[in-house]
């Protein structure tokens, strides 16, 4: 009796029962190791964003039947019509870019007290500043303008948010800043990764291949020509193999697995556009079918007689860079800078891999013809043709020359017209009500 | 301290140890049944014998005395000198007897002392004396409101106890009782109190919130209370102000309800034995006030007719039969005679087609309950064994409940000063009810509203009828029919629970004591659905594995049925160990000091298990072999969750009391608990409270008030805590696996909430003011309390700008108060020989007030700041126009639909701002009544008593749901004969997009397709005002004379008979089953009861 006493008097007096208390809830973490945080980025990677999807719709490259099964979703966005658009319109994603964001800061905040080898440490938190960099980077080219060194420094773009904090304000910061935000983290990003590459399967993370090609697009999206071509060529000189469809067309180049594959991670396609939309006709017209390699591998003939996109919402048609990519910034690049025959040897390399052997021939006659206005309007041709549904029509229309685009839908005629303001995007409502000060 | 021990050890020693002795006897009976009395105190006053002045009537060891025996006999010595000897017992006025003479076989007949029943108040930490209390609460006996055929204690607390509401979810045999004590002081959380038996907290399941939900409803839970029966319940005590409550720390913030459980008595071996036999009458069906065939086909030509109603036009058998003589439109231009004479004769045919549904789905049931105690008690222990058998089935046809009950309770006093209890509640509760989970329909008051009156269950051969208007889509019908539905289906739960407690008792010193109790509590629940093959469920869940091929679709669910379970494995351990120090110095100053701790820890297995392909015969399933499967929750094979918390608090509580007329009191509690990635500052809360109590009827100035007999005045002023355990100032993580390409599958955590480090912990203050009179003897006893509670900082999801990363976040934005008054009068009206009248009153008003909150930006309804946490708001209508459009109230003017709603050509309508929609409302009233209570009345004559049992509700706003849409009036479903008035009074006229009037084709296209915010439901036509009086029970019984039943040896025989629920008085609530659910198309109906039974003691 007395030691029951004597127990329950010491339990009486214990004060510090946090032993007691400290349950480590099944399933649940703060992450602390590199380990732990890596899987955290894992979960910022996995996050899904349909903006390539829906901007694919928006831009010349699809045509939609109103009798299509879900179609209001994307009515709208076909028709530009971002005033009153119906209620069951897909709203273009912008919440789901800072959801992502906050990851990244989170694991790039956390740089000096994470546990674990240095090296992985560095790794990860290169490819954290490198994801944020592309969070960024697509954010403006959906809601502001395109990049002009005269005017980015008053064009408003969208709130930088590097740290999580609760109770501030969040103002739109203008493009310039968010620009040289991108590029911060780019260099951040060429510091501390030291991978070249990664391994297949594995390649929806950033390496230094990975970062250069963002940069070099960065570059190119910015008007800066040298300094893409000088990206570009760093990029290849890690990784400069292109599939040959001559030889092999068991994948599409653009796929995860595929050679020319350097970051596998936006989805571009949706089982919407791969079944529910056809290719537009002026998209079919640019292709010559009988000698483009591409053109059986991308699409699909419907019964109608129409085409239909190849890719699909497979994950493995995941794409962001590719070696093909490089070597048309660097046409582009060397026409901007009136440099018409490195940009012929850019283009035609790229091409060799993608005609018949007839066909190169007679695109290496086309080329030799044109002088540097119709080479730069050649070579962006070539760049649609080559990422057809690959989520970068939109950006191009919009950075290049902003062409009027005319659809028709149930009869009806809609006009984008050259240098529309609806090039950029108005912010979606959710995120002006959440957040008054934009 | 040392010195009174020593003066206690010592001091009867030396009074009495050398003198002279002399035996004194005798037998203490009870006056009024002139029976004795076991375990009575016989003593020596210790005054007399100079020991320092305890409570009277209570035995120590320093005292000089004994108990009596069975027969209720004692015996023993004391020294000559002594003139007095005290008789006490318990519920009796002590007794002061002569024995300066002689003064064996003496014959001592107690009165029973009425002011002092019920003299301490259980906690369930401490037992307070009723004259030191200062807290408010309500406490009741069982055996005074007992009823036959209720599973649970929950439903007969209904009206009875004052500040505590009592809201049946639903009918359903098992539906758990919503109970909230002064109002709600969350805006989010659970509003459960938290339920106390012998001490020991138990756990369980939550009610829904939101009970109107079809899910929630339908859904079989395990709750706390669900496995024990009332028979061993003794008595509830539910305590509501922070003086009361802030002992139980932070989870008694929605109040504690006490369960005190029986134990045995001193006495001879008593053996109890109750039957019932129970008849759940039919549910009256007509009360849904649905179409009958005649009229439904009538309805149905008069859509027919009108050509502008094409909503689902070729719906319903009318339509069927026009089509298929290709009649459809002859019969809209021409009318009912151009058709054919055959399709004449088929639609007249159909209005004599009267499917009975009310049959169909409701049933009368006879059910029944027993149980069987055994207790008794002598000098070393007492015990109680008890067994029960609960078997109800349901008014709606496949719903039931069976329980079964083993109860063991057995103390032991071990010496003088150790005692040892040790209690053991067994049961199996099983809750059978229908599958729930595909859609509405299989709810079958919800299908029953809809069915059409002439569908026909089954052919001629037997086959069933599927219902040709149940369609998912116009190409797709999935065939349901009711009857099979139920017979390939099975819905059940099956809770074991064992909880059991363990204390000792120690007395240290003789003011000095130490206690300790463990409890444990072992629930496993195992939930199960199955449906055949051949069921709507099976078939409606195979299309959620549709996909497409090159060959159309297909699914990747195997041909079989689908068993689904999900085991919950719960055990919870609560420990806590008392020292308690009560003494009383120079006669006038009592102390009472307690000082304890708690440990309590708690563990949750769930598996959740499908299998798909199942063979009922063989018992296997198939497994699904698909990938896509794999992105389907819904095929998820197996998943498992473990939920662990641990807590462990300090608390103390000291009251001090003076000249047994001031009491103050004042009670600590620090609370900690496991808080993983919680602000570590908030890891411990402290709750506390202070009250006093003025004993005004000591004071010498109340003597000439002789008819006062008891005043008591009370205060209490506490604050309780509550930490969000969801947000941290962390970011949290979950462990999940993702797949980003393919072949490839990898760990991922992802970022659980956004993290909120300003978190504070929500805070509630409660302030009581109470008073307790007793006039002319306590004849009449009024309890009221006025009471203040504010709960600020309370925690709420907030948005936040995007940019953040999130949309919401967890913050404290709220502050609600409850502010309401308490009345309970109980009376002895009569109280003469052979008639005996009591009653009891109790009445409640509680209004609440949400002073702050946070409204978001997107939300189409009005914030509720300024008004009830369960203000009603509504659209107020102004009739309707000459088409039968309605019309509206705004700035004090009536204005079209077009005005209203703004609604322009060209646009839909969601011009309107949400600010905009917003002001459309206003509001209409306090879903909360504004008076809640019950009366209560007992008459007994000779052997005859009766028993009414009331409760009522005065002035709830309710809501129903709409009976029809305007717009949707299709002829495929059967409605409430309200259809019929549409275009009349103030009821919206059918109308299509073609309908006469002005812009017709706007409000049409607003109503039927942009209305977001489904501002139709909440027109104020839906919305009213009730009030009514439930006569709850009534009971007579009888019973037999003691004379009979001596010569059986048979001390009680009683028989009753019970109606329950018979007749509910007030505002009408046609269109729904019963008044507590009004608006629910849901719930099952409120069973009525009539019972008859016995109760045996010998």
């Amino acid at each position: 009796m007395k030691k029951l006493l004597y127990i329950s008097i010491t339990l009486l007096l214990c004060v510090s029962c946090d032993d007691y208390l400290d349950i480590k809830p099944v399933g649940q973490v703060i992450p602390t190791t590199v380990e732990d945080y890596r899987s955290f980025l894992t979960s910022a990677y996995g996050i899904t964003n349909l903006s390539k999807v829906l901007t694919s719709y928006r831009s010349d490259e699809l045509q939609i039947n109103p009798s299509s099964q879900g179609i209001e979703q994307y009515e709208d966005v076909y028709t530009w019509n971002d005033e009153n658009p119906s209620p069951l319109t897909r709203s273009y994603p912008y919440a789901i870019f800072y959801n992502i964001i906050f990851y990244c800061n989170h694991v790039i905040d956390n740089k000096n007290d994470m546990e674990g080898d240095d090296n992985e440490i560095n790794e990860l938190v290169g490819e954290a500043y490198a994801l944020r960099a592309l969070q960024y980077f697509d954010l403006i080219n959906l809601y502001a303008k395109p990049y002009s060194n005269t005017t980015a420094g008053e064009d408003a773009a969208v709130p930088i948010v590097t740290s999580y904090q609760t109770n501030v304000d969040y103002p739109a910061n203008s493009l310039q800043e968010v620009y040289d935000l991108i590029l911060d983290d780019l260099d951040s990003a060429e510091e501390l990764i030291t991978l070249n590459q990664q391994n297949t399967g594995l390649n929806y993370r950033f390496s230094k291949v990975a970062v250069k090609a963002f940069k070099a697009r960065v570059y190119l999206y910015k008007n800066e020509w040298q300094q893409a071509i000088n990206n570009a060529d760093a990029a290849l000189a890690i990784h400069s193999d292109l599939q040959d469809l001559n030889e092999d067309t068991s994948i599409m180049p653009s796929e995860y697995n595929s050679v020319e594959s350097i970051l596998a991670l936006a989805t571009v396609a949706s089982f919407d556009i791969s079944n529910n939309a056809t290719i537009s006709d002026d998209l079919i017209e640019i292709y010559d079918q009988s000698s483009d390699l591409r053109f059986n591998l991308y699409f699909k003939e419907t019964p109608a007689g129409r085409f239909q996109s190849k890719k699909s919402a497979n994950n493995k048609f995941k794409v962001s860079y590719r070696t093909s990519e490089l070597f048309l910034i660097k046409a582009e690049a060397f026409a901007r800078l009136q440099q018409s025959e490195a940009a012929k040897t850019s283009l035609l390399a790229l091409a060799i891999n993608r005609y018949t052997p007839e066909g190169f021939e007679q695109f290496n006659l086309k080329i030799a013809g044109l002088n540097t206005d119709d080479l730069l309007a050649e070579i962006l041709k070539e760049r649609r043709k080559e990422f057809a549904i690959e989520g970068h029509r939109w950006y191009d229309l919009r950075r290049t020359n902003q062409p009027e685009i005319t659809k028709t839908y149930k009869e009806q005629s809609f006009t984008l017209e050259k240098n529309d303001e609806r090039y950029v995007i108005p912010l979606p409502n959710d995120a002006i009500i959440n957040n008054p000060k934009l | 301290m040392k010195k009174l021990i020593y003066l206690l050890f010592f001091l009867p020693f030396l009074s009495i140890a050398q003198q002279k002795q002399k035996l004194v006897s005798g037998t203490v009976t009870d006056a009024a049944m002139n029976i004795p009395i076991p375990g009575a105190s016989v003593y020596v006053s210790s005054s007399m014998i100079g020991s320092k002045a305890k409570e009277e009537g209570v035995l120590d060891s320093a005292m000089l005395g004994t108990t009596t025996d069975f027969d209720g006999h004692f015996e023993f010595s004391i020294p000559e000198d002594i003139k007095s000897l005290l008789v006490s017992y318990m519920g009796f006025k002590t007794k002061t007897i002569d024995v300066s003479g002689a003064a064996t076989n003496l014959t001592i007949v107690l009165q029973e002392n009425t002011e002092n029943l019920d003299e301490v108040v259980i906690t369930g930490y401490q037992e307070i004396e009723k004259r030191k209390t200062t807290s408010a609460y309500s406490s009741i006996n069982v055996s005074e409101i007992k009823q036959a055929g209720v599973s649970t204690v929950d439903q007969m607390l209904t009206g009875q106890l004052a500040g505590v509401q009592v809201q049946p979810t639903s009918g359903a045999p098992g539906a758990p009782s919503k109970i909230s004590i002064r109002g709600t002081a969350t805006l989010n959380g659970s509003s459960d109190p938290l339920w106390v038996l012998d001490g020991i907290p138990l756990q369980g399941e939550d009610i829904p919130k939101d009970f109107r939900d079809k899910d929630n409803i339908d859904n079989l839970g395990s709750y706390p209370i669900a496995g024990l029966n009332p028979d061993d319940i003794e008595s509830i005590t539910v305590l509501k102000d922070a003086a009361a409550t802030s002992i139980y720390g932070a989870r008694a913030a929605n109040g504690v309800i006490v369960i005190t459980s029986k134990s045995g008595k001193k006495g001879s071996m008593r053996i109890n034995a109750t039957a019932n036999a129970f008849i759940t009458q039919k549910p009256n069906y007509s009360k849904l006030n649905l179409m009958n065939s005649s009229q439904k086909v009538d309805f149905e030509l008069y859509l027919a007719s009108r050509e502008d109603l094409n909503y689902q036009e070729n719906r319903g058998s009318v339509a069927r039969i026009l089509n298929s003589y290709n009649a459809y439109d002859t019969f809209q231009n021409s009318g009912f005679s151009a058709i054919p004479t055959e399709a004449q004769n088929a639609i007249n045919k159909l209005k004599n087609t009267h499917t009975n549904w009310g049959d169909e789905l409701y049933q009368m049931a006879v059910n029944q309950q027993y149980s069987l105690s055994i207790s008794g008690g002598g000098e070393k222990n007492n015990y109680y064994f008890s067994a029960g058998i609960f078997d109800e089935k349901g008014g709606t046809i496949g719903t039931g409940q069976k329980r079964y009950n083993i109860t063991v309770k057995d103390n032991f006093n071990l010496n003088d000063k150790l005692k040892v209890g040790i209690a053991l509640f067994g049961s199996q509760n099983k809750t059978f009810s229908y599958i729930t989970g595909a859609d509405a329909y299989t709810n079958p008051a919800n299908y029953a509203r809809n069915a059409n009156p002439y569908l026909t269950l089954t052919d001629d051969q037997g086959n069933y009828v599927y219902d040709p208007d149940l369609v998912e889509r116009s190409d797709l019908n999935l065939n349901y029919n009711v009857l099979e539905e139920r017979k390939n289906t099975n819905h059940e739960l099956t809770a074991n629970s064992l909880k059991s407690i363990f204390n000792i008792d120690y007395d240290i010193l003789d003011d000095l004591h130490f206690s300790t109790q463990l409890g444990l509590q072992f629930d496993f629940n195992k939930t199960e659905k199955f449906s055949d093959k051949n069921s709507y469920y099976t078939r409606k869940y195979e299309q959620k594995s549709q996909y497409t091929t090159t060959n159309g679709y297909a699914y990747y669910m195997p041909e079989g049925g689908i068993t689904q379970d999900l085991i919950s494995d719960v055990f919870q351990y609560n420990w806590k160990t008392m020292v308690n120090y009560n003494t009383t110095f120079n006669n006038i100053h009592e102390l009472d000091v307690m000082l304890g701790t708690e440990f309590r820890r708690n563990k949750t297995n769930q598996i959740q298990t499908k299998g798909f392909g199942f063979n009922p015969n063989t018992l296997t399933t198939i497994p699904i072999t698909n990938e896509l499967a794999l992105k389907n929750s819904l095929f998820t094979p197996y998943k498992k969750q473990i939920s662990e918390n641990s807590f462990s608090s300090f608390f103390g509580t000291a009251s001090y009391t003076y000249d047994r007329r001031y009491t103050v009191f004042s009670s600590l509690r620090y609370d900690g608990s496991n808080l993983f990635g919680v602000n570590p500052k908030y890891r411990y809360l402290p709750i506390w409270s202070v009250a006093g109590s003025w004993n005004v009827d000591k004071e010498n100035f109340m003597d000439d008030l002789e008819f006062i007999s008891n005043l008591k005045l009370r205060a209490s002023y506490g604050i309780q805590g509550n930490i969000d355990k969801n947000t941290s100032p962390f970011v949290l993580g979950t462990y999940n696996n993702i797949s980003i390409l393919p072949g490839m599958n990898e760990e991922a955590i992802n970022a659980l909430g956004a993290p909120n480090p300003d978190l504070r912990w929500e805070k509630t203050t409660t302030s009581n003011l109470g008073l307790n009179l007793g006039l002319f003897n306590n004849r009449i006893n009024v309890t009221a309390d006025y009471y203040n509670r504010k709960s600020t900082d309370l925690i709420g999801l907030k948005s936040v700008p995007l940019e953040s990363g999130y949309n919401f976040i967890n913050t404290n934005w709220g502050t609600v108060s409850n502010k309401g008054y308490e009345l309970a009068i109980n009376t002895t009206n009569i109280n003469g020989s052979h008639f005996k009248w009591t009653s009891g009153l109790n009445l409640s008003h509680n209004k609440s007030i949400v002073e702050d909150i946070e409204i978001k930006e997107n939300s189409f309804k009005p914030s509720l700041k300024g008004h009830s946490v369960n203000a009603i708001f509504a659209i107020k209508t102004a009739g309707i126009d000459s088409n039968g459009l309605p019309l509206f109230w705004k700035d004090d003017k009536k204005v079209s639909a077009v005005e209203f709603y703004n609604l322009k050509e060209g646009t839909d309508g969601t011009q309107l701002t949400r600010q905009e929609h917003r002001n459309l409302y206003s509001y209409v009233g306090d879903g909360t009544p504004k008076f809640t209570g019950g009366f209560r009345n007992n008459f007994q004559y000779k052997q005859f008593g009766l028993r009414v049992l009331t409760s009522f509700i005065f002035k709830q706003t309710v809501q129903a749901a709409p009976s029809y849409y305007p717009t949707l009036a299709q002829p495929g479903n059967n409605y409430s004969t309200e259809i019929l008035d549409a275009g009349t009074g103030n009821l919206p006229a059918l109308i299509g997009a073609n309908s006469p009037g002005f812009n017709t084709d706007l409000v049409y296209s607003w109503y039927n397709s942009f209305d977001a915010g489904r501002t139709y439901d909440d027109l104020d036509i839906w919305v009213k005002d009730i009030s009514y009086i439930r006569i709850s029970s009534i009971r007579l019984s009888y019973a037999v004379p003691n004379k009979k039943l001596e010569k059986l040896n048979i001390s009680g025989l009683n028989f009753n008979i019970e109606g329950r629920n018979l007749l509910v008085f007030g505002t009408d609530y046609d269109g729904y089953f019963d008044p507590e659910t009004y608006g629910s198309l849901y719930a099952q109906p409120i069973p009525k009861v009539i019972s008859a039974g016995f109760n045996l003691t010998f």
